[in-house]
């Protein structure tokens, strides 16, 4: 089942003024039940505006021709809206434009209520909502939610959206704000929710390395229009596409890139930090056997020191031996590198710049 | 003598009838004029209070904060903290004041009675700096998360300060966008301006020369990158090392030892000696 269907989508801010701005050129977008979608795009391209249709805070302006098809509901249709922003639970850029409550507890509470739980399945709610964005309860509840710090504001506006258990569940930068071990915890919270309660995931993000390991799907705007559609490894590959959209790679990706102009190859596939050590370690395993050590790599430093003199004139770096077999092979990543070409970006007749990103 | 001086202060807000709430707790810390720090910690570590305190518009309930000799709690100065202080908020939807963005760029020169001429010069260099120009004639409340964070920077930019605060600034950036503006930071470190960075992104705070750790309200750690990444109090205060920085210290405890590593490129560097 599609969980989100966006059809000939346009929008125009402040039309008729010297303001005017064509946000959303012609959207088409669908989202399958179940999936983790990444919303990329510099900034400016349209991706709060496109995600603000999901739950009907923008309606489409041209009725006749675009529709937003939101879990079977039409996103513009007053009758359901109630219903749509229960399931749809929406976490905004800004938290203040999400907080109004006078206390922490009210507004957790805001959502389950209107939901018309019964009291006690609403004070559990947000006593575990509360306590999953790391706020203690007895030390939060009673303050107000505009007398806290960036950080602590963001996670009460999270706190109110699952609460809701909504089915899906739409982020704008959520993590923008938190800590480093509060944004690692949050990714991590977003990935079991997806597997218990909101089986449907749209992110924005502008931290590559976050999309890299969350998404199954990346979709990337640029002016207002869809110039990506893709795997995160298939999209990832298109490097030079990547830049020319004003966005960047994931580290691994990065230093995937570096290593290469330091002569050591290795695939272009690598879109995470995990998939980069096996590579990595994998390498340094060849280097040891093709030296005769096959003593592990706990003693590659030795050797490699012992060996210093004998190598300096050697260009192993080049010869360093390429690709991740793993990575390649790697169930996540089918596609062949051939067909990720066709298949990353999207088809040219679409987009004049997708396709063949790597032209640019 | 230190261009910022903090001395033993603490930061009280009331909460509510009998209950209050200690955000930065007897703070000793001195920044000399010129110097590049960033500012980091768990959320609700006293960061943005702080930041605050430096620039007056919150004065310490305890001890006491010198901008170049003169007090943060002296009223009868408070406006000139305020020009030598300039700070970019968290929110930036709390800093816009004028319609166009170029006007509400210009408010801050024009508040200091600087002549037109000047003004319009500042101006241009702000916007210019983060890339808005093309935006001037725009209005300032209707833009995108990460183009409003560029208008409070240039704003800022426009007046000239001693100290530069930028509260989390570059939070809704794209990489782009945040290359752009810790290019315009280093730029101006370079001409002498004191730059404060409150930052979540460890990469970004590897950038400064010195990061300073608050915890609870407290000073925790204070070193260089290199000394901080390395310091055994990281994770209680909730931070973790920039990614490459941690891949490389996985490949140690795997027995691939390149060294220490804060950069992306020292990461490669040191994968490279190795393989050579
Ligand atoms: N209220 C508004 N009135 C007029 N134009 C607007 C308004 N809000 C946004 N825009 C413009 O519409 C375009 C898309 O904005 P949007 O907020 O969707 O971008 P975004 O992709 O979310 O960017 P960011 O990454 O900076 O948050 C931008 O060029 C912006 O200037
Ligand atoms: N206006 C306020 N009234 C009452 N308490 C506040 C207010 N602002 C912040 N606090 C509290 O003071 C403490 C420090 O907040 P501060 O905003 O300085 O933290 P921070 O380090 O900037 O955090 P973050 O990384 O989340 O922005 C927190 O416990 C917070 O709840
Ligand atoms: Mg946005
Ligand atoms: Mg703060």
């Amino acid at each position: 089942m599609q969980a989100v269907e966006i059809k000939n989508l346009s929008f125009v801010y402040s039309k008729g003024t010297p303001n005017e701005k064509l946000a959303l050129d012609n959207i088409d977008l669908s989202i399958e039940e179940g999936s983790f979608v990444a919303l990329i795009g510099a900034t400016g391209s349209g991706k709060s505006t496109l995600i603000q249709h999901l739950n009907g805070l923008i309606k489409p302006q041209d009725k006749k021709h675009s529709s937003v098809i939101v879990g079977g509901k039409n996103a513009a249709d007053k009758k359901t809206l109630k219903t749509l922003r229960f399931e749809v639970g929406m976490v905004f850029q800004y938290p203040e434009y999400q907080l109004f409550a006078d206390t922490v507890e009210k507004d957790v509470a805001f959502g389950p209520k209107n939901m018309k739980l019964p009291a006690d399945e609403v004070s559990r709610r947000v006593k575990r909502a509360l306590e999953t964005v790391g706020l203690d309860y007895n030390e939060f509840a009673e303050r107000s939610p505009f007398d806290l710090s960036g950080g602590e504001k963001r996670r009460v506006a999270i706190a109110g959206v699952i609460a809701m258990e909504p089915k899906i569940l739409v982020l704008d930068e959520p993590v923008a704000g938190l800590d480093p071990a509060g944004r690692a915890e949050l990714l991590a919270l977003i990935k079991k929710l997806q597997k218990e309660v909101s089986p449907t995931v749209i992110l924005v993000s502008h931290n590559m390395d976050d999309v890299a390991a969350l998404a199954d799907r990346v979709v990337a705007l640029k002016d207002g229009r869809i110039v990506a559609d893709g795997a995160p490894r298939d999209v990832f590959s298109h490097r030079a596409f990547i830049m020319h959209i004003g966005l960047d790679l994931p580290t691994a990706a990065r230093l995937v890139d570096k290593l290469e102009k330091k002569g050591i190859t290795l695939s272009k596939r690598i879109i995470t930090m995990a998939e980069l050590k096996d590579a990595l370690l994998s390498i340094f395993k060849k280097r040891a056997k093709k030296r005769g050590n096959n003593m592990g790599y706990a003693q590659i430093n030795a050797v490699t020191d012992g060996n210093k003199n004998a190598d300096e004139n050697v260009e192993e770096c080049d010869g360093a031996s390429p690709v991740d077999e793993k990575a390649k092979g790697d169930e996540s990543s089918p596609v062949s590198d051939e067909k990720a070409e066709g298949d990353g970006a999207k088809d040219e007749n679409d987009s004049g710049s997708a396709g063949g990103g790597e032209d640019v | 003598m230190p261009f910022i001086e903090i001395k033993g202060v603490s930061y009280v807000y009331p909460l509510r009838e009998g209950v209050s709430l200690k955000a930065v707790k007897n703070l000793t810390l001195s920044i000399e004029a010129g110097e590049f720090v960033a500012l980091t910690g768990m959320n609700g570590s006293g960061k943005s209070t702080l930041a605050k305190l430096l620039n007056g518009l919150f004065k310490p309930t305890e001890g006491e904060i010198l901008i170049d000799g003169i007090s943060t709690a002296d009223e009868e100065r408070i406006f000139d903290i305020r020009r030598r202080v300039g700070m970019v908020f968290q929110n930036p939807d709390n800093q816009t004041v004028a319609t166009l963005i170029e006007d509400d760029v210009a408010f801050g020169p024009e508040n200091l009675g600087l002549p037109r001429d000047e003004i319009i010069k500042r101006v241009d260099f702000a916007l210019q700096a983060v890339g808005m120009s093309e935006y001037r004639k725009r209005d300032a409340a209707k833009l995108s998360g990460g183009q409003k964070q560029r208008v409070a920077i240039a704003g800022v930019l426009a007046m000239r300060p001693d100290v530069l605060i930028l509260d989390e600034a570059t939070s809704m950036l794209d990489p782009a966008g945040r290359e752009e503006v810790m290019g315009v930071v280093r730029k101006l470190v370079d001409q002498g301006i004191t730059v404060i960075n409150i930052t979540h992104n460890m990469e970004e705070a590897a950038l400064a020369k010195r990061v300073v750790v608050l915890r609870k309200g407290r000073l925790a750690i204070d070193g260089t990158p290199s000394q901080v990444f390395s310091s055994s109090l990281l994770e209680s205060c909730g931070l973790t090392l920039p990614p490459a920085a941690a891949l490389a210290k996985e490949l140690k405890d795997s027995g691939i030892d390149i060294g220490t590593v804060t950069t992306e490129e020292s990461f490669a560097e040191g994968i490279c000696k190795l393989l050579k």
